[in-house]
C-alpha cells in the first residue's frame, strides 16, 4: 500500500473518532467533554486550534508577499501549496473555534454587534476577511479544469495584487492581535510572557513559523506523494527563517532586559524551565541547524529544523494562552482526551482536504514522479466472477469509510464509559482503598480520607443485602452514595457545632470515642453532651440569659442545637412586631475577632471552637427582649 | 454612580446576602463539580462568603469596575456597564467565546459549563432592582449592616470616616484600584487572594495596555496595503527595465 493511502486511513480514523466526541460535545456541552474549569476557561482548542492555527497558516502571507511583493519568481511553485495550507487552515481555525464557543451559532455576532474596544473583535473580522481573501487567492487554481468561469478566473488573476496586499494587511493585524488579546490580562500571564510588545512578537513569530510551516508542508507531502524534494527552494526560505529568528530572539531578550525581567529566568521555577526549553526548540535550536550550509541544503537537516521550529511556536502559543496562568489561578488543567481528539481531528480533516486538492487541481505544477493511486483506472472485473469490484477510487472510499466507522464507534464506546458522562461531579476513590476490615477512602470527597469500617457497616446495614445501599445506587451521573447522605448533620455548612475542628483538634479519626460511646451506636442520641467539656463558656453564656432552658445540649445538629433555642421564638415575634431583623442572625450574632496584635494561640483556638459562644452576646443590655414580649401582650390586650 | 460597601469586621459569616441572591434570581441548588473554584462562586452562586482560616468572613462578588476590563474584552458587546454602576450580561449577544473570563482581573465571571447552551453568569448588581429606585436584594438582607448599598461617593466619604476611627483598617476599590470599582471594600486582613494574589492597587486599568494597539490599525492598515502594493510595483518596475536595458545590450552586442 502506498504512503499515501496509508496516510489517509489514518487520518479518517482519527476524523471517525473527532465525529464520535463532536456529537457527545454538541449534545451535551463543555463541561462534559473538556477540562476546562472556571480557573482555565481557555484551553487547547483555543490555543492550539485558534492560535496555533492561526499562526500555522501565516504560510500564505509570507509566500505570497515574497513571490509578489518581492517578485522572486524562483519560489513561484511553492506558493499555490502555501496559500491552499493557509486556506485550508483558516477554515480549520473556524471549525475549531465551532467547538470551542458555547453558543456557536452566533458565530457571526461579531459581524453586528460591533464593540471596537475589543482585540478579539479586530480578531475576528481579520480572520473573517482574511479566509475570504485567501479562497479568492485559491479560486484560480481549481477555475483551470473548466473554461466555464474564464472570465472570473481572469479577473482574479488580474487583479491578484489587490488580494495580495489585502492578505498581508489583513495578517499583519490579526497575527499581531492575538497576542493584544493577552494584554488585557498582566495578572493571570507570567511575566517571562507578558510584554507590551507582545502583539509585535506574535507577529515577528508567525512570519518566521509561515517560513519553516512551507518547508514543513512541502517535505511531508513530497515524502508522501514521493514526489522529487524542491530542497534548493527550501535552503533559499531556511536562510531568510534564520534572520527572522535572529530577529525574533533578540526583541525576545531585549523585552526581558528592558522590563528588568531577565532574573526571573534563572528562578529555576517550572516556568523558567519551559521558558528556556521554548527558546531553545523554537528558535535556537532551529537557528543552529538553518544557519549551517551543509545541514541547510539537506532535506533531513531542513525537516528536523521545521519539526522544532513548528512546535515550539505551537509551544509558545499554548504558554500564553493557559500553561503559564496555572500558577496565578491555583487551577489544574491537562486537556481531556476529548479535547485531543477533536483538536487532532480538525488537523486531520484538513489535510485530507488538503490530499483531495492536489490529487484534483494543478496544485503543485509539476507533475508527481509517481501516478497516485486514484488516477489510475484499475482492472475494474474481476472475469472469471464476472463481478464488478469498483474502481481503485470506489475502493479507496470504502476503505476510507470503513477505518471512519469503525473509528466512530471507538469513540462512542469511550465515551460511554469515560468519565465524560458524571457532568463533573468527581469519581470516589473508593476502588483505590486501602486497607482490609478497615478501609481509607475519600468518601465525601472533599480531599480528605477516613478510617471507614466496611465490615461494620455492612453488618449494620443488613448484611449481603447492604451493598446497595452505597454501591448500586444507581443514581444519574453518581456511582457511589457518599457518607455525609447518611451522616447528613456531619456535613451541614451553616452552624454551631463544627465536627471537623472537634474531630481534628481531639486528634483525628481515632478521636470519636472522646465523644460517642466505644463500642455502642454512635449517634447523636448517645453522644455525651457539650457541657462535659465546655463547663466554663457554657456557663458564661447561661447568665442573665432570659432562656434558661436545656443548657445541657448536645449536639444534635448544628443548627437545631442552640438555634433551636432561640430562632423559633425570634422569628415568631419578629413577624409580630413588625421588625424582620429581630429574626436574622445579626440580631444576635455580632463580630468580636481575636485581636490583632496577639493573636495567642489559645484565643484564635478558642474563637474557632466556640466562635458563637464567644461572638454571641444575647444583647440584653441593648434589646430587653421582655420587653417586646410585653408590649405585644399589651397590644393584644 | 451607586456603590456598595462591604465592611469584613462586620460580616459575620451568616450567608443571608448568598440566600436573597438565591432567591431573588430563582438559582438552583449546587452541587460541588469538577470546574468550579474553591471560592464559592459558580454560575449559580453569584455572591459567596469566604471564611478563611484567620475566622474572618470575606464577601466575594463582582466588584463592577469603572473600567472593566470584560465589557472592553467582549467581542460582541454582551457586557455592558451601566451609568448607575451595573455590569449586565446579554444572552442574545454572547457567543460563548468566554474572552470575559479570561480577562476580568478578579477571575469572576463562571461559566454554565453543565449546560449545552451555557452563558456567563455573575453578580450583576441587581440592575433590575437599581432601575426601580430599590437596593440589591443582598445590602437589603444584611441583618449588621457589614454591606451597603448607595452613591458611591458616598460610600467612599462613609469608608474614610471609618479609616480615620480604625487606622488598622484599609480601604479597597478607589480610583488607584485599576481606575476604581462601583463595589468597595473595607477590611483589617489582606484581600489580595480575591485577585489572584495580587494587589491591585497602584495598576492602571487592563484595557488601558490595549489601547494603543487597537488605535493604531487605522493607521497600520494602509500604511502595510500601501507598502506591500508600493514596494511591487516599484521592484516589479525596476525588474523591467533591468530586463529592457539588458536586451538593449544583447542587439548593441
Amino acid at each position: 500500500m502506498s504512503r499515501i493511502r496509508l496516510a489517509k486511513i489514518f487520518l479518517w480514523s482519527i476524523v471517525g473518532l473527532a465525529a464520535a466526541v463532536a456529537v457527545k460535545r454538541f449534545l451535551t456541552g463543555l463541561g462534559a467533554t473538556t477540562h476546562l474549569n472556571d480557573s482555565i476557561p481557555w484551553g487547547l482548542w483555543v490555543g492550539f486550534d485558534v492560535m496555533g492555527g492561526v499562526a500555522l497558516a501565516a504560510g500564505g502571507f509570507v509566500i505570497t508577499a515574497t513571490v509578489y511583493v518581492l517578485n522572486r519568481e524562483d519560489l513561484h511553485h511553492l506558493t499555490r501549496p502555501a496559500v491552499l495550507t493557509a486556506f485550508l487552515g483558516y477554515i480549520a481555525v473556524a471549525v475549531g473555534l465551532l467547538f470551542d464557543l458555547g453558543l456557536p451559532w452566533h458565530i457571526w455576532h461579531p459581524m453586528v454587534y460591533w464593540q471596537h474596544h475589543s482585540a478579539l473583535f479586530e480578531v475576528a473580522w481579520c480572520v473573517m476577511l482574511y479566509l475570504t481573501v485567501l479562497a479568492l487567492e485559491f479560486l484560480p487554481v481549481p477555475l483551470e479544469s473548466t473554461s466555464r468561469f474564464a472570465k472570473v478566473r481572469r479577473f482574479l488573476v488580474k487583479y491578484r495584487m489587490l488580494l495580495v496586499a489585502a492578505g498581508i494587511m489583513l495578517s499583519t493585524l490579526h497575527q499581531s492581535s492575538l497576542g493584544t488579546l493577552f494584554l488585557v490580562m498582566p495578572f493571570r500571564v507570567h511575566e517571562l510572557w507578558y510584554s507590551p510588545i507582545i502583539p509585535i512578537l506574535f507577529f515577528v513569530s508567525s512570519v518566521a513559523l509561515g517560513l519553516m510551516m512551507i518547508c514543513f508542508e512541502s517535505l511531508v507531502t513530497g515524502y508522501l506523494y514521493r514526489r522529487k524534494s524542491e530542497t534548493q527552494l527550501l535552503a533559499t526560505l531556511s536562510k531568510a527563517t534564520v534572520w527572522v529568528l535572529s530577529v525574533y530572539l533578540l526583541l525576545r531578550f531585549g523585552d526581558l532586559l528592558v522590563r528588568g525581567e531577565i532574573g526571573a529566568l534563572f528562578e529555576g521555577s517550572w516556568e523558567s524551565g519551559l521558558f528556556i526549553v521554548e527558546i531553545l526548540i523554537s528558535a535556537a535550536i532551529p537557528i543552529a541547524i538553518l544557519s549551517h550550509p551543509m545541514t541547510r541544503n539537506k532535506t533531513g537537516g531542513i525537516f528536523l529544523a521545521c519539526t522544532f521550529g513548528v512546535s515550539g511556536f505551537v509551544l509558545n502559543r499554548l504558554s500564553v494562552g493557559g500553561i503559564t496562568m496555572l500558577r496565578v489561578t491555583e487551577a489544574s488543567y491537562f486537556p481531556a482526551w476529548t479535547e485531543f481528539a477533536v483538536s487532532a481531528g480538525v488537523v486531520s480533516g484538513a489535510a485530507l482536504a488538503f490530499f483531495f486538492a492536489v490529487e484534483h487541481f494543478n496544485v503543485w505544477e509539476t507533475p508527481a514522479r509517481e501516478p497516485t493511486p486514484e488516477q489510475t483506472p484499475a482492472a475494474a472485473w474481476a472475469r472469471a466472477q464476472r463481478l464488478w469490484l469498483g474502481s481503485t477510487f470506489t475502493a479507496g472510499m470504502k476503505v476510507h469509510s470503513l477505518a471512519f466507522v469503525l473509528a466512530c464507534s471507538l469513540g462512542f464506546g469511550l465515551l460511554a464509559f469515560g468519565e465524560e458522562r458524571k457532568m463533573g461531579v468527581d469519581a470516589t476513590p473508593v476502588a483505590k482503598a486501602r486497607g482490609g476490615r478497615i478501609l481509607r477512602i475519600d468518601g465525601n470527597r472533599d480531599g480528605f480520607h477516613v478510617s471507614f469500617d466496611h465490615e461494620t457497616h455492612k453488618a449494620k446495614l443488613g448484611a449481603q443485602e447492604s451493598c446497595k445501599v452505597c454501591h448500586h445506587l444507581k443514581k444519574p451521573y453518581d456511582e457511589y452514595t457518599v457518607c455525609s447522605e447518611c451522616h447528613a448533620d456531619m456535613y451541614l455548612p451553616v452552624g454551631i457545632f463544627d465536627h471537623d475542628f472537634h474531630q481534628v483538634k481531639l486528634g483525628g479519626n481515632r478521636s470519636c470515642a472522646e465523644c460517642h460511646p466505644k463500642w455502642r451506636n454512635r449517634s447523636k442520641e448517645t453522644v455525651s453532651e457539650c457541657n462535659e467539656c465546655h463547663v466554663r463558656e457554657l456557663q458564661l453564656t447561661v447568665e442573665g440569659a432570659p432562656i434558661q432552658a436545656n443548657l445541657r445540649a448536645k449536639a444534635t445538629s448544628y443548627t437545631d442545637a442552640m438555634h433551636g433555642l432561640c430562632v423559633t421564638c425570634h422569628t415568631e415575634i419578629a413577624e409580630r412586631i413588625h421588625r424582620p431583623e429581630h429574626g436574622k442572625c445579626g440580631a444576635c450574632h455580632q463580630v468580636e475577632k481575636p485581636s490583632e496584635e496577639a493573636p495567642s494561640w489559645e484565643k484564635q483556638q478558642l474563637f474557632l471552637s466556640n466562635r458563637s459562644v464567644i461572638t454571641t452576646k444575647l444583647l440584653s443590655d441593648k434589646v430587653d427582649l421582655n420587653r417586646y414580649l410585653v408590649e405585644d401582650e399589651d397590644g393584644a390586650k | 454612580m451607586k456603590g456598595i460597601l462591604t465592611d469584613t469586621t462586620k460580616c459575620i459569616g451568616c450567608n443571608e446576602c448568598v440566600l436573597a441572591c438565591k432567591r431573588t434570581y430563582d438559582l438552583p441548588a449546587d452541587v460541588p463539580r469538577r470546574w468550579q473554584k474553591p471560592d464559592g462562586l459558580s454560575a449559580r452562586n453569584w455572591t459567596s462568603v469566604i471564611r478563611r482560616p484567620d475566622g474572618v468572613y470575606v464577601r466575594k462578588q463582582c466588584r463592577h469596575c469603572l473600567e472593566p476590563s470584560c465589557v472592553s474584552a467582549c467581542p460582541v458587546g454582551a457586557l455592558v456597564k451601566h451609568e448607575e454602576g451595573p455590569v449586565t450580561y446579554d444572552n442574545g449577544k454572547c457567543m460563548g467565546c468566554r474572552y470575559c473570563m479570561m480577562a476580568c482581573p478578579y477571575g469572576i465571571p463562571r461559566y454554565d459549563w453543565y449546560s449545552a447552551v451555557p452563558y456567563i453568569r455573575k453578580c450583576i448588581f441587581c440592575y433590575e432592582r437599581i432601575k426601580e429606585g430599590k437596593q440589591p436584594a443582598c445590602t437589603e438582607a444584611c441583618p449588621t449592616g457589614a454591606t451597603i448599598f448607595g452613591e458611591r461617593d458616598e460610600l467612599l466619604e462613609e469608608a474614610q470616616i471609618r479609616l480615620e476611627a480604625n487606622p488598622k483598617l484599609s480601604l479597597y476599590g478607589r480610583k488607584d484600584e485599576i481606575g476604581g470599582t462601583s463595589v468597595l471594600y473595607v477590611s483589617d486582613v489582606d484581600l489580595s487572594f480575591l485577585s489572584f494574589g495580587k494587589d491591585l492597587r497602584g495598576h492602571e486599568a487592563p484595557p488601558h495596555a490595549t489601547v494603543p494597539y487597537l488605535a493604531s490599525i487605522p493607521v497600520v492598515a494602509p500604511t502595510v496595503f500601501v507598502t506591500a502594493w508600493g514596494l511591487s510595483w516599484i521592484i516589479h518596475r525596476r525588474m523591467e527595465n533591468q530586463m529592457e536595458t539588458s536586451s538593449e545590450g544583447d542587439r548593441n552586442e
